[in-house]
């Protein structure tokens, strides 16, 4: 399910609002009654007090029967409260319960015991609303015990703690809808930058790669996310652009001998030739289309380098030994250009055999090129501080700084009308960047007037696991 | 030997056919997978050469099912040189693959070394003309005088010899003599040949080491290509 952060906002805070009145309901609520049955509580045992008191002054039951009005008094100002006061024999001697509630026998507080709040008892009329009561004996002036019962029915506290409750309900309901509607429309507005952050990104395609969010009404929280976009965008950018450079020079590279191809058949086709003319022509298209099968296996070399599951064989290297074939294999060629090659190389590298074979081979070849006639070519490999360096050093004229960075780029020829691009397919470099990074290195070239050096850096062992 | 090549290609059946059938080959052609698996099944082939892509059904669909009752060794062609096709094409019980495009001398030798049975030629001791090559004591003989080789160029000469007649790439040239198992655009090879060559045949009246242009380079007695 797609989770709209609107929705989710809107939840988070109507969960809390409702959880505020919630508990905020419920503490007044309880606070409110906890006030009520104190002041009862406390009324009812004053009362049963001040009635004792009152009681002990008079001279005999008959006296208190006489003077019940004094006695009524006390507790006349309220209906919910009833009084009953009984003689030793348990006749009434006042019988007040204007409610009409039941006194039911109960303990008595002896007359010469103080009356305290845990005395009080409670029980249910035929309603079932609670009574709350106390009974304690008081001892007249001729000697004589009799018992003063008082209480109280909670009728109506009942009533009005159930209509508070239903207010604060009500309450909770009405704020409820508030919460849920206010959260929803602040809520929206709130995430209003982002929807037009959003428009802006749906108006960028790749015809339009150039634009780029607009960070000055972005607020703080979506500055960095904006940036980052633009950084992206910047990225993706430079990346059509290499994109579309290698197709056009791709197309460039084949172009050229597919037109020999096409040129040189229709020309042989024009007129009637020789057997050998033809053989010539054959040969010399196969070789154009090893040039064009060259650069296809080198475009998706690279490729398939950049593909991330790309998978290194990675061995345990003796750089001697490898560097000392690779100067063997290309002997034919540097002694028939009058170049020597030195190796020089006493370090251990992990790296796949092909690839760095492939990347050595690039590298010299590219030497060879360029290494006048008696003079020599240096292989070098030591171990440095951050790996193993490993070194094509040639002597001869210089690479032009303008050029260096440029170097590695697919594509990329210092000289572009120069004659060999034919044999080269200008991947070469490129293909040795690939596969340095391939192996967690890198490649870097330093060029002066008369020396030219290519350097592989290949990163420790335990580095790259 | 009788061979099928599974293609769907009009031109490449083509040349395939007439190339294999002058390499000394009986060639048939199936267009799509579904003849393709029928002929094999129907008959007695020395080796399938299998295009991956075909109509109706695709080449890894008829290898499974070939291989549920055959052996015959298989040769497939893909166009997409991933290592997961080649891995697949191994697994589901091909021999050897090759991938687009190929050089026709590579599919041949290919093709050959999967059909070589028994054991490989005397290679003690190689007669070619008045060539002696004594593989022991790696001493080269030529109309009865020592030439003196370069142990890489005595590997080039046997390799050559060995698959005397056979022409072979610059590419195979690199990868066996010297282990260098990619495509480079240096001429190495060349210069290796050419001076193996001068050392060889230069003096002589009779040339064993021919180049064939564009392909690679085969030693024999004679070559037509020269």
């Amino acid at each position: 399910m797609r989770h709209s952060l609107t929705a989710r906002l809107t939840i988070t805070f109507v969960v809390i609002t409702v959880t505020c009145f919630s508990v905020v309901g419920f503490l007044l609520f309880q606070a409110v009654s906890r006030r009520i049955y104190i002041h009862d509580q406390t009324n009812i045992m004053l009362d049963a007090r001040h009635l004792r008191r009152l009681a002990e002054e008079m001279a005999s039951p008959a006296d208190v029967a006489t003077h019940k009005d004094r006695l009524i008094a006390l507790v006349l100002g309220d209906n919910a409260e009833g009084l009953r006061v009984t003689d030793r024999d348990g006749h009434a001697l006042i019988d007040h319960v204007p409610m009409g509630y039941e006194l039911p026998a109960q303990p008595v507080v002896p007359a010469e015991q103080r009356i305290v709040p845990e005395s009080i008892r409670s029980w249910k009329d035929h309603d079932g609303n609670e009574i709350r009561g106390v009974a304690t004996a008081a001892t007249l002036q001729d000697g004589q015990s009799i018992t003063i019962t008082v209480a109280r029915s909670l009728a109506d506290r009942t009533a009005l703690l159930d209509k508070y409750r239903g207010d604060v309900a009500l309450s909770l309901f009405t704020g409820l809808l508030v919460a849920v509607l206010l959260s929803y429309l602040l809520v929206r507005r709130a995430l209003r930058p982002l929807t037009s952050m959003a428009e802006s990104a749906s108006a960028i395609t790749a015809q339009r790669l150039s634009t780029r969010m607009p960070l000055q009404d972005a607020p703080t929280e979506l500055l960095a996310l904006a940036a980052s976009l633009n950084d992206m965008l910047a990225r993706l950018e430079q990346g059509f652009a290499r994109v579309w450079q290698f197709t056009v020079d791709l197309a460039h590279d084949l172009r050229t001998p597919i037109g020999n191809l096409r040129g040189a058949s229709e020309v042989a086709l024009n007129r009637h030739r020789s057997t050998a003319e033809y053989e010539a022509l054959l040969g010399s298209n196969i070789e154009e289309c090893d040039r064009v099968s060259r650069t296809i296996e080198s475009v998706l070399f690279l490729a398939r380098a950049e593909c991330p599951q790309f998978a290194l064989q990675r061995v345990k290297l003796d750089t001697e030994q490898e560097l000392h074939r690779i100067a063997d294999y290309f002997e034919g060629l540097s002694s028939e250009a009058g170049v020597a090659i030195r190796v020089d190389a006493s370090a251990t590298v992990h790296a796949d055999r092909d690839l760095f074979r492939r990347a050595v081979n690039n590298l010299l070849s590219n030497a060879l090129r360029y290494t006048p006639s008696g003079r020599t070519i240096d292989l070098r490999a030591a171990n440095t501080e951050q790996g193993v360096d490993v070194i094509v050093e040639n002597p001869g004229q210089g690479i032009d700084p303008e050029h260096l960075d440029k170097l590695f780029d697919r594509f990329y020829r210092v000289d572009r009308s120069r004659s060999d691009s034919a044999s080269s397919t200008g991947l070469g470099l490129s293909i040795v960047k690939s596969i340095m990074e391939l192996h967690g290195g890198s490649v870097s070239v330093q060029s002066q007037a008369d020396r030219t050096r290519f350097t592989l850096h290949f990163p420790h062992a335990h580095r790259f696991v | 030997m009788r061979l099928l090549v599974v293609e769907d290609e009009k031109k490449a059946g083509e040349y395939l056919k007439k190339g294999l059938e002058e390499s000394g080959f009986t060639v048939d052609i199936a267009t799509n997978g579904v003849d393709g698996l029928h002929n094999a099944l129907e008959e007695d082939y020395a080796l399938i050469v299998l295009d991956i892509m075909l109509p109706g059904m695709d080449g890894w669909e008829v290898l499974k099912r070939l291989r549920a009752t055959r052996d015959t060794p298989v040769l497939f062609l893909t166009a997409m040189d991933e290592l997961e096709e080649r891995v697949k094409g191994l697994e589901l019980g091909a021999d050897d693959y090759l991938a687009k495009p190929f050089a026709f001398v590579e599919l041949l030798a290919r093709i050959r070394t999967l059909l070589r049975r028994g054991p490989p030629r005397d290679i003690e001791h190689m007669h070619i003309g008045d060539l002696e090559i004594d593989a022991v004591r790696r001493r080269v003989r030529r109309g009865g005088q020592r030439v003196d080789l370069t142990p890489r160029e005595f590997s080039l000469l046997q390799l050559l010899a060995r698959r005397r007649g056979e022409v072979l790439s610059r590419t195979q040239i690199a990868s066996y003599v010297w282990d260098m198992n990619f495509d480079s655009d240096t001429n190495v090879v060349e210069v290796a040949i050419r001076r193996l060559r001068s050392k060889i045949d230069d003096g002589f009246e009779v040339k064993l080491i021919h180049t064939v242009r564009g392909m690679g380079y085969v030693l024999d007695l004679e070559h037509e290509e020269e």
